[in-house]
């Protein structure tokens, strides 16, 4: 006899929360141990959970369709069907050993805990202590306390709890004097650098870096303007300078994977510091940003500028994805929820200077020149690109490139066929050894 | 600057001297603060005060320093008279503890004539007193009521943890124009240390920070500044820094230094050597929580004496003063 947890897991190191999108399992079914018990996701990704004991799902804690901090109980599964089990017992004692605490603006449960069945079962309202300079803090940093992790007596967060998640997250390097960029590290091994592309910030390569952390040290690097990094003033981010940034971010020869813009930018650094570049990753690249990118990024800055980031998602959805894709309303949708919050992290302005960077770099860059790159390339082309398809071009010119086409897929591939790419990068990085 | 060493009993003497030597209206009032040296024909070593602390004084100023009677009553009341009248009297009011003999014309004669004569009256009166626990005075000589006096609007209230600060505090309290309640606490009356030559003051409304530190902030006064840094001493020794800050004034109150301290170090524990109730450690808490509420990273503490007399037994009146094992211990409380 006995009870196992199903709790909202940490999947990538920028998930904070996740949805639950389905049970596929009926309460009171059994499931074998592996099977599929829970389907999760988080910032456009869907995740599988599998069930890590055999049991039958005895109670429900959280209904598709919320969203709950990582480390929430979500279920519990127990080895009999009709063992004793008390709901909420469970739920305080799981919390208690794993957290997380529970939010301290957390309202009251509405329905009374006793009230049988799945519905509503949650957790007890106990109320975490803030310190008020805690609270004062993150207010002013603009922090989600319910992340924060309190060391305090009963814990309580306090203000150097604060000052650590802040730390933490917000790894700054400085890249030249007064200009710190966020910098994520995580897993151990040799390095993979992420770059994201125009507008977006490295959560772009969720399912990618959650895939090669326990091989790879990934790192992940928001250029200037989006997420944590600075934002200096300037006209123009130009990609040579997002390019120097990269450089002074890596002291060792490192693997390089950029996403459009931010292939753009891999291409730079190999040419700018190609002792730097150990190989690289240029998905849906370009050399000379088309008529209809050029568009899309003006129509996105101005959006950005003027309505919500909900707004500006369902924008970008129709340009990034494939019709296939978007067939499908189940991703559609969690593509449209995990792109929101995203598309917040990189202001109208940082929108409007890197914009001016990608013109400007926009044909500076010849097949010619790339004839000089000795790194050994991967090139990923979704076949249904919109926005960047001359991407075939950028692997002929470089010697020592393979590239592949991945039929039916649009711009947004790290997300779109998030296991592809994955399982592509995971090849060439293990043929360059 | 001078590393001249001097009691705090004998820095109040220097004060009195100074302030009597500097205004002819300066006169000093009470029990046995003559102590018989004035009389004539006799050159019998003055008593100079049940503690001794205005020794010699009648004797550089055979007409200015008073014996009275032994009533508080009498001698608070003489004072706050001579001072609505001319004078600038120092009155001796032996222990705090008689405070409620006398209460009247200070609460409702001295605290309010300028206010309500319109500013016409003044009463440049100091009611110099000795305070707390400590000596094994018993109950009826050993309480700290400056929470009492620092409650009443139109009197102010000072105590000094040290002898520079109180010959500076005392020639000011003796020169305001206003009636100003001067503690002495008995731990702190024989302690030594350095005092500057000559004539200076230590204006009103400003604490000092006597020990800096970015941990947790100890505000303490009077007796409880040297419990304070005994407890910052030790836990430095732990790894944790502790700012002390002497608030030397309790009214008027330097909320400034205060809500400063808080707001660098988020953490604050009061030590007041008074009991808890309505008390001084209260207020500045409650301080702390009203002007400083975005600054506390922890609960604010107060270590104080508890809510009872004052025991004579030597054993139990030291349980019942704050000490520093108990403010390290209610600073081990918030983390």
């Amino acid at each position: 006899m006995g009870t196992t947890a199903i709790a909202m897991p940490k999947l990538g190191m920028t998930m904070e929360e996740g949805t639950v999108v389905e049970w596929p399992v009926a309460l009171g079914q059994h499931v074998e141990k592996g099977q599929i018990v829970l389907v999760i996701e988080s910032e456009k990704n869907e995740a599988e959970i599998e069930a890590t004991a055999a049991g039958f799902l005895r109670h429900v804690y959280v209904d598709p369709g919320e969203v709950v901090p990582c480390k929430t109980l979500l279920a519990a599964l127990t080895d009999a069907v009709d063992e004793p089990f008390d709901a909420e017992t469970f739920a305080t004692e799981h919390r208690a050993r794993y957290g997380p605490e529970p939010a301290a603006a957390e309202p009251a449960p509405a329905t009374p805990a006793a009230s049988a069945g799945p519905a509503v079962a949650a957790p007890s309202p106990a109320r975490r202590p803030v310190a008020p300079a805690a609270r004062a803090l993150a207010r002013k940093l603009g922090l989600d306390l319910d992340a924060i992790r309190g060391t305090g007596p009963h814990g309580r967060v306090v203000r150097q709890d604060v000052e650590a998640h802040v730390a933490a997250r917000e790894r700054l390097v400085e890249v030249e004097p007064g200009v710190g960029l966020e910098v994520l590290r995580e897993g151990e091994g040799e390095p993979v650098l992420f770059l994201p592309g125009f507008g977006s910030d490295v959560s772009s390569f969720a399912m990618q870096i959650h895939s090669l952390r326990p091989t790879h040290t990934c790192i992940g690097l928001n250029p200037r303007g989006v997420g944590g990094s600075d934002a200096p003033e300037a006209d123009v981010y130009a990609v040579e300078r997002a390019a120097d940034d990269a450089a002074a971010i890596c002291d060792t020869p490192t693997h390089i994977v950029g996403a459009s813009l931010g292939a753009a930018t891999a291409l730079e650094l190999a040419l700018r510091h190609p002792e730097r570049v150990r190989s690289l990753t240029l998905i849906t690249p370009f050399l000379v940003r088309s008529a209809r990118l050029r568009a899309v990024t003006e129509a996105w800055a101005r959006l950005a500028a003027e309505a919500s980031p909900e707004a500006v998602a369902s924008f970008l959805l129709p340009w990034l994805f494939s019709e296939t894709y978007l067939a499908d309303d189940t991703a559609r949708e969690r593509t449209l929820r995990g792109l929101a919050p995203a598309v917040a992290r990189v202001p109208a302005a940082t929108l409007e200077r890197t914009r001016a960077g990608l013109e400007a770099w926009s044909g500076r860059r010849s097949p010619d020149d790339l004839g000089e790159l000795r790194a050994p390339a991967l090139i990923l082309i979704g076949a249904q690109d919109l926005l960047t398809p001359d991407g075939e071009s950028v692997g002929a010119a470089l010697p020592h490139a393979h590239t592949i086409v991945i039929s039916g897929a649009g711009h947004g591939l790290a997300i779109e066929e998030g296991d592809t790419v994955t399982r592509a990068i995971r090849e060439h990085l293990a043929s360059v050894r | 600057m001078t590393d001249r060493k001097l009691s705090v009993a004998a820095a109040i003497n220097e004060a009195l001297h100074i302030a009597m030597q500097t205004d002819p209206d300066v006169i000093l009032l009470g029990e046995d603060v003559a102590g018989g040296g004035a009389r004539d024909g006799d050159d019998v070593d003055e008593m100079g005060g049940v503690l001794g602390v205005t020794k010699g004084l009648v004797k550089a100023f055979p007409d200015r320093v008073l014996d009275t009677p032994i009533s508080e009553m009498g001698i608070i009341g003489t004072a706050v008279g001579a001072a609505a009248t001319g004078l600038r009297p120092v009155a001796e009011l032996m222990f705090m503890d008689f405070l409620g003999t006398c209460l009247d014309p200070l609460l409702n004669q001295a605290a309010k004539l300028r206010y309500m004569f319109g500013g016409k009256a003044r009463v440049p009166l100091t009611v110099r007193t000795v305070s707390g626990a400590g000596m094994q005075a018993a109950a009826q000589h050993s309480q700290s009521l400056y929470w009492i006096t620092t409650g009443i609007p139109g009197l102010k209230t000072v105590i000094p943890s040290n002898p520079a600060d109180a010959k500076g505090l005392l020639l000011s309290a003796i020169r305001d124009d206003n009636p100003v309640i001067f503690c002495e606490p008995k731990t702190v009356l024989y302690a030594s240390g350095p005092v500057p030559e000559g004539d200076y003051e230590v204006p009103f409304g400003k604490a000092k920070i006597v020990r800096e530190g970015s941990d947790v902030s100890l505000i303490a006064f009077g007796a409880t500044v040297r419990v304070a840094l005994q407890a910052a001493e030790r836990l430095a020794a732990d790894g944790t820094s502790a700012e002390v800050l002497d608030l030397r004034s309790l009214q008027p109150l330097d909320e400034e230094a205060i809500l400063t301290t808080l707001a660098k170090t988020g953490s604050v524990v009061i030590v007041d050597e008074a009991t808890p109730r309505c008390g001084i450690a209260s207020d500045v808490a409650a301080l702390c929580v009203d002007q400083g509420f975005d600054h506390l990273n922890t609960p604010v503490k107060r270590v104080t004496a508890p809510h009872c007399p004052v025991p004579f037994a030597k054993v139990l009146e030291d349980a019942y003063m704050p000490s520093a094992e108990r403010v390290i211990a209610a600073v081990a409380e918030l983390s």
